[in-house]
């Protein structure tokens, strides 16, 4: 397994072997495959950050994500979620599979 | 380092957020011209509502063969969420006015994402949207020329309804 990206709190793997990628979230080690890595970048992407610095929309400033059709839930705090964003956006650059933002969450 | 995203997905993931967008494009023309549908039925514009009953199932039909694509491609497809559809209108002119310039941001939608395929080498996307040029010239061309008929004919009573008559035997 090779370490592809790390960020404060997480790390990115991917396993040549499985042809799979990990995720090292601290409380746990997440396997995706690619269109799983696929759904949790759309997913992480679509996060409206600037609602967690408005108390009307989020006034815990928490995320709720779920993975791997829901074998995985997270809540994150808001220096999570950016960190996430940071760890997808570093690891699909070094992929060679970045792209800008998805339009859809335009 | 093997490329495992190249393994998966035989199209680049911008062209794939771009198709997602082009999914949401289509899926809300589908529903926007439902609503002009239901606008003319409710009017007396029979044939104007069966013309615009058949747009709307020729957008979902787009919207279907790019969702495919990219399903087929190892791709996302993500299935759209249609907000904010215009209901109100104040003549049968003013529908058709609204169905050309929606063609017309269809049509450059579909000229972004080939030029963008173009520049990323993604000749596959590009071959697959060919269709969807020639097709979107057919549209504009549709809806333009049922603009001319108000032109020719008028914009009175017995006009809209011999317009209305024409729209329905085309």
């Amino acid at each position: 397994m090779e370490r592809i990206y790390s960020t404060q709190y997480y790390t990115f793997f991917q396993s040549d072997k499985e042809r799979c990628f990990y995720i090292d979230l601290g409380q746990k080690v997440v396997r995706l495959s690619f269109c799983q890595l696929l759904a949790l970048r759309q997913k992480v992407w679509s996060i409206n950050i600037e609602n967690h610095f408005d108390d009307d929309f989020n006034p815990h400033g928490l995320e709720i994500l779920s993975l791997c059709n829901k074998e995985h839930l997270f809540v994150l705090n808001t220096l999570e979620v950016l960190d996430l964003k940071e760890l997808l956006t570093g690891s699909l650059f070094l992929l060679d599979i970045a792209a800008q933002t998805p339009s859809l969450t335009a | 380092m093997k490329d495992i995203a190249r393994q998966q997905m035989s199209i680049k993931v911008e062209s794939m957020d771009m198709l997602n967008a082009q999914i949401q494009m289509e899926g809300k023309a589908s529903a926007s011209y439902l609503a002009m549908a239901s606008w003319c039925d409710q009017r007396g514009y029979n044939g104007s509502a069966d013309f615009m009953y058949a747009q709307a199932a020729e957008e979902r039909e787009h919207m279907m063969k790019i969702f495919k694509f990219v399903n087929d491609c190892g791709g996302n497809a993500q299935s759209p969420e249609i907000e904010n559809i215009n209901h109100d209108f104040s003549s049968l002119e003013e529908v058709y006015e609204t169905a050309l310039s929606q063609e017309i941001d269809v049509t450059k939608s579909i000229n972004r994402i080939v030029a963008s395929a173009k520049k990323n080498s993604d000749f596959g996307v590009e071959n697959f949207l060919q269709w969807f040029i020639t097709e979107q010239l057919e549209e504009e061309k549709t809806m333009r020329d049922i603009l001319d008929l108000f032109e020719l004919m008028g914009r009175d009573g017995i006009a809209l309804k011999l317009i209305d008559e024409r729209i329905s035997a085309e």
